[in-house]
């Protein structure tokens, strides 16, 4: 694997919950600005692993670096401020506060008074960039809604203006299109793949739809009952025996 | 909302010179300001940041003691009551925010709970202060050398001056960037985590401003009862906050100011017309909490979301 511009390294980790195997050693990188994929069935540690990544969990074994720092088992602030964001499969805002305040305050996560005491009493202006996080998602018309009541598609997109926010340079994608209709996803495909471009961004990406992962993903790694199976390019992955096999092979969903 | 406010608190702060109110009536208002104060400051945590603290009441008591220990020693001065009450109370929340932050959910109520009787405990049986008693008969404190906070004029408009500093420096905390953190945790603890926030740290830090806000309104009170007693610790103390934060509108400052006030004039009244009068207060706050569930200030909110709008 080209060690040039790793930014991402998951080294032979596991994740057990009692005698439950959720991960077993499992290993990749992922460079700079690539648009990397892991697939697999419903419960084949995908998320366990993005888990793991973002701080959620501590591996049982192995080691996580990101840009030089061993991140395993940091809490998810740290990981965060190091520039590793995540979204979350299932939609996870501030419900009852709008729009515009749910990217306020994400946005302002990185103004210089964070975590400082003159955020006691300053506010950072983040007004432009929350504008500019609002605009390309179509959700600058709906700042001032609260974001419940969001459109289950305008909330997926608040959810990765939220990440966005927080000016990562890895952007953890579970399921970004989750319970989008065929037309929103491919929208939101489009979409994702563009803002990753424009902001310079490695991005790594759990999907179920294998339309979405063919279409956005430089490099595809698959996920088979915690391990993984097969890497290797879209076009690889989808001629390899072992993926139709365990995974394509089976029932579509 | 600052011409408001401002307007309130010189109306508030005319009240004395109504012709022929009586010194019952000045008096009264003290406590119902001193209360509402209290309510606000509790609001901090339960309104904006989502933790509700069933130990308020020792933030409270144990300002009282420090100014009631002071003022029995000789030590008069207005501002060495106020400093010793915030490093006391400043000293117990560092602690008890410490641990109880360190939980989620019913465990910070709990633990502040614990807490709070464990302070109480300490001073019902300990006969240095008292005891059952507590410290009786206080001097008058002094605001400055020769000048006595002898007269409830006087007594009425130090509260109403502590009231005026705690709700600017409550409004200035909620609208900053700190506020809005706080708000985020309210309404998910787990995401404001994932978008960087300590959301532990943050947590402690609303802790300690609530509870210094309530430590300093204790200290304010033994000047005007002359006594501090360990029932003012006890949790049905704590109980009341709440209620008074729940009546007047949970995450609106104004509101539970209201709902201090209001509770304090309803017991007063209640009390003084029958014995069972706690009957009459449980039948009103039903009434309210069926009919008015978002409190007296709350409903605005519900309608549209006004104070996010214009939070900046």
């Amino acid at each position: 694997m080209a060690a040039r511009g790793v930014v991402l390294e998951v080294d032979s980790v596991s994740k057990s919950f009692g005698a439950l195997a959720a991960l077993s050693r499992v290993g990749f990188a992922v460079s700079e600005g690539q648009v990397f994929s892991v697939i697999g069935p419903n419960g084949a540690g995908k998320s366990t692993l993005f888990n793991v990544v973002s701080g959620l969990y501590a591996p049982s074994a192995g080691r996580v670096t990101f840009r030089g720092h061993e991140i395993a088992g940091w809490p998810p602030e740290r990981i965060n401020r190091l520039g590793i964001a995540k979204t979350f499969q299932i939609t996870n805002i501030f419900p009852a506060i709008s729009v515009r305040e749910n990217v306020r305050v994400a946005a302002q996560s990185r103004a210089p008074e964070s975590g400082r005491l003159a955020s006691l009493w300053r506010s950072a202006d983040v007004e432009a960039r929350v504008t500019e996080l609002l605009e390309p998602f179509g959700l600058a018309t709906r700042r001032d809604e609260p974001a419940q009541n969001l459109s289950h598609g305008e909330q997926r997109y608040l959810e990765i203006c939220l990440a966005l926010a927080t000016e990562p340079t890895l952007l953890l994608l579970d399921e970004p299109t989750a319970g989008m209709t065929p037309g929103e996803t491919k929208d939101a495909t489009a979409l994702i793949r563009r803002i990753a471009l424009q902001r310079g961004l490695t991005v790594l990406l759990i999907e179920h739809d294998m339309s979405v992962v063919m279409g956005i993903s430089d490099r595809v790694a698959v996920l088979h009952f915690g391990e993984k199976i097969a890497e290797g390019t879209p076009e690889a992955i989808r001629s390899d025996p072992r993926v139709i096999e365990a995974y394509l092979g089976g029932a579509e969903d | 909302m600052a011409w408001r406010a401002l307007a309130a608190f010189a109306a508030l702060a005319t009240l004395p010179a109504l012709p022929g109110l009586p010194t019952y009536y000045l008096l009264l208002a003290f406590d119902a300001l001193l209360f509402g104060a209290i309510a606000m400051s509790l609001d901090l945590l339960m309104g904006y940041t989502g933790l509700v603290s069933f130990g308020h009441a020792a933030f409270y008591g144990l300002g009282a003691y420090a100014t009631a220990i002071l003022l029995e020693r000789g030590v008069l001065s207005v501002w060495a009551c106020l400093g010793a009450a915030l490093v006391v109370v400043g000293l117990y929340a560092a602690i008890v925010s410490y641990f109880a932050t360190a939980r989620r959910g019913i465990y910070f109520a709990l633990l502040t709970l614990i807490f709070a009787e464990v302070v109480y405990t300490f001073f019902r049986y300990t006969q240095t202060f008292g005891g059952s008693d507590g410290i009786q008969g206080l001097p008058d404190a002094l605001l400055w050398r020769g000048v006595a906070i002898d007269t409830p004029r006087r007594k009425y408009y130090l509260v109403l001056v502590y009231l005026a500093a705690a709700y600017a420096i409550c409004r200035v905390v909620v609208t900053s960037h700190f506020g809005r953190v706080l708000v985020a945790i309210r309404e998910n603890e787990d995401r404001a985590r994932f978008l960087g926030y300590n959301v532990q740290r943050y947590k402690m830090a609303a802790c300690m401003i609530s509870a210094l806000l309530t430590g300093t309104a204790g200290a304010i009170y033994p000047i005007r009862s002359a006594f501090a007693t360990p029932d003012l610790m006890l949790w049905t103390e704590s109980g009341e906050f709440i209620i008074s934060v729940m009546i007047g509108g949970l995450g609106t400052l104004v509101g539970p100011i209201l709902g201090g006030a209001f509770f304090t004039i309803l017991r007063d009244k209640a009390s003084s017309f029958v014995d069972w009068y706690f009957i009459v207060i449980g039948g009103v706050l039903v009434l309210i909490v069926l009919f008015m569930p978002a409190g007296l200030l709350g409903v605005r909110r519900l309608v549209g979301f006004r104070q996010w709008r214009h939070g900046a």
